[in-house]
């Protein structure tokens, strides 16, 4: 008969090679992000590793330099106009879609999540042969366009999925209590799926101001966002700016990130769900 | 339907669904159906040459075309030459065969001092304006609607005689596709082999290290593509950080060629999909009851059987649409090849944006993203049939 | 009848323009009255008082409120106050949020708002929890805060679906007579929505008794419970033996049954059963007298198939009329000493305690 604790050693060793494992794959995933740190305050003219000294030259360089300025205003004024309209535009339809009693819903918002799984550059071509016939192409606003009709699914399925949590009797009782449409809305929904509508915000941000094929085909040099200008920096002249703007990247991204899990403790904590995990 | 009520708040859906669906379908549908329509829309030919255009779709295609046909197309072209209308009509010829730009510019340099009958001169000018083979070939790029494209990307071309393999030089579009394929398969692979442990660590860690390593997972989910890929490219240049460790551990003399290459492609694909296939499954191996590996357990399986026969199909779905969305997502990468890897790792999407902003055939480019839609459509379509409860959703790409 | 304050005038409702849920609904409602719709589940109460609160709407006839046609009427303005099942509080206010909502959609004024929420938490006992989130209230003072928040704006009249569905026996007890003590004070009119047919009895001042789609009957809770309008009532409300015959014959307001088996029982006919109507008698269990001297002029001889011991009382089941359920009471004022299964007993009952009612629509 076998000793019942035989299994035990095993056990163990499979489990610290698991953790082995796990911890080496996450490595590989944060590592690389983490690579750029140094390298942009190198105090040499190389993107080498090991650097030849530390100097904030290349941050300054970034915030001295025209082009990465203007690459930067372009970011946020197309992420903030794209979270906006997306924003406003998502939550009203998915408030459509929680409301409306017709056939064809799953086929409306299958029709409103195309951009979503159309390959970035179908897309990009599309949106480049359109806008240019409409006048709009190297312009800001097509870019805006262009970026909401990519990140809107995001907003509509996440304020959807914080919908499905929504008791539709609280719509009733407060019609029963006086409130009418709009102001049931405003009073009743919004503030309950006010974590949905805030990620889907989040994301729609995130979605514009990492996006880069679609600024590729659209934007001019006057046009440019941080990723495009990077783009260009990489294909042309590598220098560590571009570090430093990945860096600044990378900061801004985590930011959004801890934004976003707030959000969700937040909710959570007052048992309101704000839609799906990421 | 008979309700009023039921109306009232269906017009009230309506008015709130409309905005969006206005900006949807115009800014994205109309734009989207009119570039596929590109794909087999023929009309450089016919707009440029009006009359020829006329008098060869009445041609019967047999023997030579008549006089009439001749003549308009040497006053049209030159007409065309004047009014540098003609490129695009020599780009449109010239991609079907190789070598008609030529003949074409000669003809066009050459008609001042074309005579009557026009027929006679040319062919005294260039034999070949005496084969039908080349003016029927005319005759099909008359439009308004052509194959020439679509059948390109699939490396066929259109003949008298139906359709036929491509020319050798021009057969690069299946070998493409296939690349595409084989890239995002393995991707798809080695993002779902890494997953699995990862999601299964973090699905039983106490909670505390679980959201540690949770973030670990966001942030570069979080982080921008074109960031990470440009880490790479600064990790695996050849005076990058890895090839100097190598250099200092004296394992290798010189420098390791990793940018540019397919394994370059391969690890920074990975390194920004990987998020993609750990949090379905993550979510749902976290969503699975202990009960089932106890009822296992208490039926006298072994710890590796409870896993291949009962775990492993249970997270199975969470495989699955990790898998999808990372090959679906593969399939249309454009930047990362474009950054890391070389001529010979470039996909689909590449050529699309060659065709775009190079070489300006966007009947070509019109065609493959035609194509690449295909692929991505038949991947939904299987992925809703093939795994429960699929939804594309959630993600961010 | 002219201080009715709903009218129901042939309303039909259809989901689907095929099945009728409610069918030709013919009903008032008296000013300050306690309404009870009663009924088994889908019988169409909620969809009745959904369509009385503007959330559907009838397919055909009218419903007048307080002499005004209300079809068309936008729920948030008709002025009713509901109290929901899972009473529908909004998460994200206070209860005295929750309170003041109605009043804000009112435009009432700042103090008077303040005021009129802190006269209704005291109303229903919860004073000291205005500032709490209702997740942070037990069952029963969550309903009582719906209670509290449908009668805060002064409706006319307040709609209830299943109010103390949710809550344990006892408490749901309480809660009756609480509401009932409320709707006494303010002279306000209640719809009120059960299937429990005890909360009906001992609440309302009339009884709507539902199934199929339409009202069986509508009288006072002595009435259905003494003389159900046919057989479906008869045995919904409270126990009942059910026993199918033809009527022979009827004299003096005497019907006389023949049985299944030819046995021939007296009864007191129902509203609109004749000579030679097939019928269904309906007998109270406790109306029946076990014993050899026991009075009443129909005697059976029963056989006894089953004894279920019930403390106060023993019920029997009996073999009777050519069927197996008869149901009797034995109490220990009964003269009959320990019967076992299998005896067979006599037993006895009033004509005037059996009715020949109507057979339930098939
Ligand atoms: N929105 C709806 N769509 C379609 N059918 C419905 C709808 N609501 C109710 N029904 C149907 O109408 C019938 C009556 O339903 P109703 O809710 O009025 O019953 P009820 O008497 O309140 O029952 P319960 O005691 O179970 O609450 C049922 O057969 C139900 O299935
Ligand atoms: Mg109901």
């Amino acid at each position: 008969m076998a000793a019942p604790a035989a299994p035990r050693p095993r056990r163990s060793l499979i489990e610290a090679s698991l953790y082995a494992v796990t911890a080496l794959i996450l490595f590989f995933l944060v590592a690389p992000i983490f690579v750029v740190f140094p390298l942009s305050l190198s105090s040499g003219e190389l993107l080498v590793l090991p650097t030849p000294g530390y100097s904030l030259r290349w941050y300054e360089e970034f915030f001295t330099s025209n082009r990465w300025l203007l690459a930067t205003w372009n970011s946020f004024v197309v992420g903030l106009a794209t979270m906006i309209v997306a924003t406003l535009l998502g939550t009203l339809a998915a408030f459509g879609l929680y409301l409306g009693q017709f056939r064809g819903k799953a086929l409306i918002i299958a029709i409103l999540s195309l951009p979503m799984v159309t390959p970035i550059i179908v897309t990009a071509i599309a949106m480049y042969f359109a806008l240019s016939l409409v006048g709009l192409g190297s312009t800001l606003t097509g870019l805006i366009i262009a970026h909401t009709v990519l990140s809107v699914p995001f907003v509509l399925l996440t304020v959807l999925a914080s919908l499905q949590t929504f008791d539709p009797n609280l719509l009733r009782a407060a019609a029963s209590l006086g409130a009418s449409p709009p102001v049931a809305f405003r009073r009743v929904v919004l503030p309950l799926i006010a974590p949905g509508v805030a990620t889907g915000a989040l994301f729609a941000f995130a979605t514009s101001f990492d996006e880069l094929v679609v600024a590729l085909f659209i934007a001019s040099p006057g046009q440019f966002t941080l990723p495009r200008q990077m783009f260009a920096g990489v294909r042309e002249f590598l220098s560590p700016t571009i570090a430093a703007a990945a860096v600044l990247l990378i900061v801004f991204s985590a930011l959004l990130l801890a934004i976003n899990e707030m959000i969700r403790k937040r909710a959570q904590a007052r048992g309101i769900s704000s839609g799906p995990t990421p | 339907m008979s309700s009023r009520l039921a109306s009232r708040r269906n017009v009230m859906a309506a008015a709130l669904i409309a905005p969006l669906f206005l900006l949807v379908a115009l800014s994205f549908l109309a734009p989207l159906a009119t570039t596929l329509y590109r794909a087999i829309e023929d009309s450089d030919f016919s707009l440029a040459l009006p009359k020829t255009s006329r008098s060869l779709q009445q041609w019967d295609g047999v023997a030579l075309p008549p006089e009439e046909a001749f003549r308009s197309f040497v006053e049209e072209l030159r007409q065309a030459q004047q009014d540098q209308a003609a490129g695009a009509i020599l780009n449109r010829l010239n991609f079907e065969e190789t070598g008609l730009r030529t003949l074409l510019l000669q003809a066009t340099r050459a008609s001042g001092r074309l005579a009557e009958p026009y027929r006679d001169s040319m062919i005294a000018l260039n034999p070949r304006w005496g084969d039908p083979a080349l003016w029927r070939l005319f005759k099909r790029a008359t439009g308004p609607f052509t194959s020439l494209f679509l059948l390109r990307s699939l490396d066929l071309k259109p003949t008298d005689q139906g359709v036929a393999k491509a020319a050798a030089q021009d057969a690069v579009f299946l070998p493409l596709f296939w690349r595409t394929f084989e890239i995002s398969l393995v991707v798809t692979i080695l993002c779902a082999l890494l997953a699995y442990p990862v999601a299964y660590t973090l699905s039983i860690l106490p909670q505390g290290w679980a959201n540690v390593g949770m973030m670990l997972v966001l942030i570069p989910f979080w982080t921008s593509i074109l960031v990470r890929t440009t880490a790479w490219f600064i990790i695996l240049q050849r005076e990058g950080p890895i090839n100097a460790l190598l250099m200092a551990m004296t394992l290798v003399d010189q420098p390791l060629t990793m940018i540019f290459t397919r394994f370059a492609v391969y690890i920074a694909m990975v390194h920004v999909l990987l998020p993609f296939a750990i949090l379905p499954l993550y979510s749902v191996m976290k969503g699975l009851k202990p009960d089932y590996m106890r009822a296992a357990a208490s039926l006298g399986a072994p710890g590796w059987k409870r896993f291949l026969r009962i775990y492993l199909p249970l997270t199975m779905p969470g495989v699955a649409a990790g898998s999808l969305m990372v090959f679906m997502l593969s399939v249309g990468f454009y930047i990362t090849p474009a950054l890391v890897g070389g001529p010979g790792d470039q996909m689909v999407s590449s050529f699309i944006a060659f065709f775009t902003n190079v070489s300006v055939n966007w009947g070509m480019a019109a065609a493959l993203a035609t194509l690449l839609m295909a692929m991505t459509g038949v991947l939904v379509v299987v992925a809703r049939l093939v795994v429960p409860g699929f939804r594309s959703g959630g993600v961010k790409a | 009848m002219s201080d009715a304050i709903i009218r129901f005038e042939g309303v039909t409702k259809s989901y689907d323009g095929v099945t009728q849920v409610v069918k030709a609904l013919d009903f008032s409602v008296l000013r300050g009255e306690f309404v009870t719709l009663l009924g088994p589940s889908g019988s169409g109460k909620t969809t009745t008082l959904m369509m009385l609160a503007g959330f559907e709407d009838p397919s055909s006839g009218a419903i007048m409120f307080d002499g005004r046609l209300l079809n068309h009427v936008p729920a948030h303005q008709r002025g009713i106050g509901v109290v929901f099942q899972n009473y529908a509080l909004f998460p994200h206010m206070t209860v005295g949020a929750n309170l003041a909502f109605p009043l804000e959609m009112q435009g009432v004024a700042r103090a008077e708002r303040e005021a009129r929420v802190r006269a209704a938490l005291d109303m229903v006992k919860l004073g000291a929890l205005a500032d709490r989130r209702p997740s942070q209230l037990s069952g029963g003072q969550q309903q009582r805060v719906a209670l509290a928040r449908a009668l805060v704006f002064r409706p006319k009249l307040v709609l209830m679906d299943e109010p103390l569905g949710a809550l344990d026996k006892q408490l749901r007890e309480h809660m009756q007579l609480e509401i009932k003590h409320i709707h006494e004070t303010l002279g306000v009119t209640v719809v009120y929505v059960t299937h429990d047919q005890g909360e009906a009895l001992t609440m309302s001042d009339r009884i709507a008794v539902f199934h199929n789609g339409r009202i069986q009957q509508l009288a006072s809770p002595g009435e259905i419970y003494e003389r159900p309008a046919n057989a479906f009532v008869a045995s919904f409300i409270g126990e009942n033996n059910r026993l199918d015959g033809t009527i022979e014959s009827m004299a003096d307001g005497v019907a006389r049954v023949r049985l299944a088996d030819g046995s021939i029982v007296a009864a007191t006919p129902g509203p609109g059963v004749g000579s030679g109507a097939r019928v269904t008698l309906a007998l109270r269990p406790e109306k029946v007298r076990i014993g050899p001297d026991a009075g009443g002029e129909n005697r059976f001889e029963a056989r006894i198939e089953e004894l279920i011991y019930y403390g106060d009382h023993t019920r029997l089941r009996l073999a009777l009329g050519g069927g197996e359920d008869f149901t009797a009471r034995l109490t220990f004022k009964d003269a009959l000493a320990r019967p076992e299964r299998g005896d067979v007993i006599p037993v006895s009952w009033r004509g005037v305690d059996c009715l020949a009612l109507a057979p339930e629509e098939a």
